[in-house]
């Protein structure tokens, strides 16, 4: 780890002045990714801004027809919210299967989905709930967040503050859990909300979460499990590692698309 | 001893280290910390093999904050012409393991190592260091070290006439198997490979070592034994043992792999040459790329079988990976390969290949489940062949008292038949199966081992008692010990404190390895206690004024006996040691002991295993291991050993491995890549205890922390034939495997 100045910040405001006020400032949400980073000295920023002082980053709330989770809220603490549980159960149960009960009480979702790893469980969630990003300067959709490997549409500076998933009247995640670190080799999200169907698969691309139509078209409106395990995807692009070959994970991404539309009901 | 009547022996009393390590006071290996402690670090080579021209330190040397660099010209040199025997290792071979000294091995092998006064200058100083390396065409895999043209890591090893890369064999044979096959009715004979998997320890290598002045060295470090860690150091650094003081930490986990020492000579060195108090902690990709993990292997098994079950005859073939020096495990694998079962006509050979890994280490029966895996995989199929069913055919030829081993001795009282036995009319067995699930079995042995251990007994002024010992407690030795003790004495056990002496302080013990410790250490700490007792007694008849014979020692107290029955009140362990100054002295009595009898140890595991057809995921799904376990002193214990090696033996079986880029270096070094399972991936692993007493051992005690990683690889490849009618011959068997098993299966049919 190299040195860096640590700051907690007070507010959003105070947060965003400290970011943009320092050389190379960073943002440190749960630090479940960026403190292993730094420990490896993959990363030197100048300084680190801690968001867990900002009050108003934390909780849970439902209106209407969504349910909104603040950026600071752990993955424990909305693996066991009653509102997503009731709302949103597929989302409750993501986040009580991300990593382990030390990642799930300090891990963030924000954290996790400005990181955008591309093996992470919330960039399927986000992007087949075609949640909303809300940050301190505008609203972007999950379609247009998650812009590559490890980047996203987020400018220099710009803090996300709250997620807003639209209730979806059926939904379920599937995980095939790489066995040493438990990241998704591959993770399917499969969702029905208002007469749209969305299978977004996290793990298997290099370029992180994705939208598989040829999954869609199969699962249709009924969420049909069968066309979605009889879909052959293409092992073109897909990651190829020492935990599985990219047929490997092409095989995965039906097969895990079917258990979660099973499991949808 | 009456175990009826026991009071603490077989009790699952409160561990007495329990509170400090679940209230973080327990101090680790790198928890210990010195006034002008410096910082050492070690460079390793970025080369799979490649011969050391020069290294150039000055740089590093001029480097502030920088306080000794030291290199192969820093250790003890022993010429790799003539072996230096200390053990079980030869240290010529330790001395080129802790650096490199002609060549760089493999990648990670340590070239130099630093001492500075942060970790960060330390970390710059090794940059500074100029190797000049002339890169070797390497070879990590068993098949390509043994082709006739295979890059050659030793020229002065010969095989065959020839420089090799099979740097030693070992061969056990009993009767004729020729004529032994010839009886066969059936005969089958399959090749397996295994992949190595590293002890998966969760501590890493840590020590610090203070030089003082005149040249006496005190390490503090995470070992499996200090007395090994006083003799390695002392034969590394040319220190006499006598001024080198050893000091175990707390251990958290070594399986083997703390058993030699990696960190400490070069610490000492470090520190001899600085002046100030060194401390050296291994990183986790350390750890996975330089420590040892357990062999690789390949190996081919023949067997025999008759129509009425008999095995006839037996051969196994064994090249088992030694990494960048020599020292497999090959006497492991072939020596309890068929040690379950008495067959007339056995041939076992292995040969110990060296490869541009990192050297291999120890790990929890070492060699031996790689033994058993191919022998119980081909009984599963020779069974099958005769349609009889796999435990009826163990049963009928178990080894038993009288038996001679292929590898040599006959048995005494042992208790294989007793665990396939029980495995028989368990109720596990009757559980019915669902699709795609299965059932296998699978058995397995362990030498087990006694040798010397040292023990001292103490009675405090108050009549409570210290007892020390002299091997780190890796298993539950100190609650084990304590109830022994406490037995004994016939007194309450929480009056017995058990402490891990160190090189100073107790007398020579031998490792924590082989099984050995509550054995050995046991017989110790009894006679050590049985002279405490005769001192007491001895005592009681002084006040008294009668003969020390007429002196019973009886639930704490000596008691008047024979003619003087009744004459005194009995006197109580209090009162004896408060009137110990008038009586003779402090009480007190040691041992040491070269102990013999530690006979093997037999168990038999049931699995039953689940397979997602879809993703090829086999789940463990019901698991009990049948073990003899001689004498369980402290049960808790016992099953913890017996749960611990099956779930490493899961582990192994279903998606561990070493992973090797295309450079040669670890590929997974660090527990992200590297497929341990954890508490979620398995089921609850149930034991069933068996007792039969070792006749050899005052309180019948056998090892059992080793054979239970015996068996579980082949329980589980049975268990997944039974479930899938698919017969796999090599580990892991991984998701991606299975399912690509699966469809060749399809693909067939």
């Amino acid at each position: 780890m190299y040195d860096f100045k640590y700051q907690l910040a007070n507010s959003q405001d105070d947060a965003v002045s400290a970011q943009s006020s320092a050389e190379d400032g960073s943002f440190l949400a749960g630090g479940m990714t960026l403190i292993p980073t730094l420990k490896q000295r993959l990363a030197q920023p100048s300084d680190l801004v801690d968001l867990s002082g900002i009050s108003d980053l934390i909780g849970v709330s439902a209106e209407g027809d969504s349910v909104t989770i603040g950026s600071m809220t752990t993955h424990a603490e909305v693996a066991s919210s009653e509102i997503v549980s009731s709302k949103i159960p597929a989302l409750a149960a993501l986040a009580g299967n991300i990593g382990d009960p030390q990642v799930r009480n300090r891990g963030t979702i924000g954290g996790s989905i400005a990181n955008n790893d591309p093996a992470a469980d919330y960039p399927a969630a986000c992007v087949a709930l075609n949640a909303t990003i809300i940050t301190n300067n505008r609203k972007i959709p999950a379609d247009n967040f998650f812009t590559g490997l490890f980047e996203t549409a987020l400018e220099d500076g710009e803090l996300i503050t709250a997620v807003t998933f639209p209730i979806p009247d059926k939904a379920a995640y599937a995980k095939f859990p790489n066995p040493a670190s438990r990241y998704a080799i591959v993770g399917v999200m499969v969702a029905h909300t208002g007469g749209e169907t969305r299978a977004a698969v996290t793990g298997a691309s290099d370029s992180g979460v994705f939208r598989s139509s040829e999954i869609e078209n199969a699962l249709g409106d009924n969420l049909d499990s069968s066309a979605a395990k009889a879909v052959s995807i293409s092992a073109d692009g897909l990651n190829n590692d020492i935990h599985a070959s990219s047929e490997y994970r092409a095989h995965l991404v039906s097969i895990m698309a079917s258990r979660a539309a099973t499991a949808a009901g | 001893m009456n175990d009826a009547n026991n009071k603490w022996i077989g009790k699952r009393t409160i561990r007495p280290d329990g509170a400090d390590k679940v209230t973080g006071q327990a101090t680790f290996g790198a928890d210990t910390t010195m006034p002008g402690m410096i910082w050492g670090k070690v460079l390793r080579s970025p080369h799979a093999h490649a011969n050391i021209r020069s290294i150039d330190t000055s740089k590093a040397e001029s480097l502030p904050g920088v306080k000794a660099v030291i290199t192969s010209a820093d250790v003890t040199n022993y010429s790799p012409e003539k072996s230096v025997i200390l053990g079980i290792q030869d240290m010529r071979w330790m001395t080129r393991n802790v650096m490199a000294r002609e060549k760089a091995l493999f990648h990670g092998h340590p070239v130099a190592a630093v001492a500075a006064t942060s970790q960060k200058i330390a970390d710059q100083a090794c940059k500074l260091i100029e190797v000049d390396y002339e890169v070797l065409p390497w070879v990590v895999e068993i098949d390509d070290a043994i082709k006739s043209d295979a890059p050659i890591l030793h020229e002065f090893i010969e095989f065959e006439g020839k420089p090799s890369n099979i740097a030693g064999t070992l061969e056990h044979k009993k009767g004729d198997v020729q004529t032994g096959f010839e009886e066969a009715d059936v005969i089958v004979e399959r090749s397996f490979t295994t992949r190595p998997v590293h002890q998966g320890y969760i501590e890493p290598h840590a020590c610090l070592v203070s030089v003082s002045a005149d040249g006496r060295a005190t390490i503090w470090s995470s070992s499996q034994g200090q007395f090994m860690v006083r003799a390695m150091t002392s034969m590394l650094t040319d220190i006499p043992q006598s001024s080198i003081r050893a000091i175990p930490a707390e251990i958290g986990g070594g399986f083997g792999g703390k058993t030699i020492v990696y960190l400490e000579p070069l610490a000492t060195i470090l520190s001899k040459k600085s002046g100030r108090p060194v401390k050296m902690v291994m990183s986790r990709e350390e750890v996975m790329r330089a420590s040892g993990p357990t062999s690789g292997s390949k190996s081919t098994v023949k067997m025999g079988i008759k129509k009425d079950g008999s095995i006839v005859a037996a051969q196994g073939t064994y090249y088992l990976q030694a990494g960048a020096l020599p020292g497999s495990p090959i006497r492991g694998a072939v020596g309890c390969a068929f040690a379950p079962y008495d067959i007339p006509n056995v041939h076992a050979l292995g040969y110990d290949v060296v490869s541009n890994r990192s050297k291999v280490a120890a790990y929890r029966a070492p060699g031996a489940p790689i033994g058993a895996f191919a022998v119980e995989c081909v009984i599963d199929e020779i069974s099958e062949a005769i349609g009889m069913d796999p435990l009826e055919v163990r049963l009928k030829n178990a080894a038993k008292e009288g038996t001679q081993a292929a590898h040599g001795p006959v048995y005494p009282r042992i208790g294989y038949y007793e665990t396939v036995e029980a495995a028989l009319s368990h109720p596990h067995r009757e559980i019915p199966l669902g699709k795609f699930q299965g059932r296998g079995v699978a058995s397995g042995f362990w030498f087990n081992a006694g040798g010397e251990s040292s023990s001292q007994v103490n009675i405090t002024e108050d009549g409570n008692v210290v007892v020390t010992t002299g091997h780190p407690d890796i298993g539950g030795s100190r609650a084990s010990i304590a109830n022994i003790t406490a037995e004994l004495l016939g007194i309450d056990y929480k009056r017995v404190s058990v402490l891990i002496g160190d090189t100073a302080t107790i007398g020579y013990s031998n490792l924590t390895g082989g099984s050995r410790v509550l054995f050995a250490s046991g017989m110790a700490v009894t006679d050590s206690t049985e002279k405490v007792i005769v001192s007491l007694k001895e005592r009681a008849a002084k006040i008294w004024d009668i003969d020390p014979e007429a002196v019973d020692w009886e639930d704490g107290y000596a008691r008047p006996a024979g003619a003087n029955a009744g004459m005194f009140d009995p006197l109580s362990l209090e009162e004896l040691a408060e009137r110990a100054t008038e009586t003779g002295g402090p009480i007190g009595a040691g041992s040491q002991l070269n102990t013999a009898g530690a006979e093997g140890g037999f168990a038999t595991h049931m699995c039953d295993v689940e397979v997602d057809i879809d993703l090829g995921i086999v789940r463990i799904i019901r698991y009990t291991s049948f073990q003899d376990v001689g004498r369980a002193v402290h049960p808790s214990y016992v099953e913890g050993q017996l749960q611990g090696g099956a779930a490493q033996g899961i582990g192994w079986a279903l998606n561990e491995e070493y992973i090797y880029d295309s450079e040669g270096r670890v590929d997974n070094p660090g527990f992200l890549d590297y497929r341990m399972p954890v508490c979620s991936d398995l089921p609850m692993l149930d034991t069933v205890m068996i007792e039969v007493p070792n006749p050899k051992h005052p309180q019948g005690v056998r090892g059992v922390g080793e054979v239970p990683l015996v068996p579980p690889l082949a329980a589980i490849r049975n268990a997944i034939y039974d479930a899938l009618g698919i017969r796999f011959y090599g580990l892991p068997m991984s998701p991606p495997v299975v399912l690509e098993a699966l469809e060749q299966g399809e693909a067939a049919e």
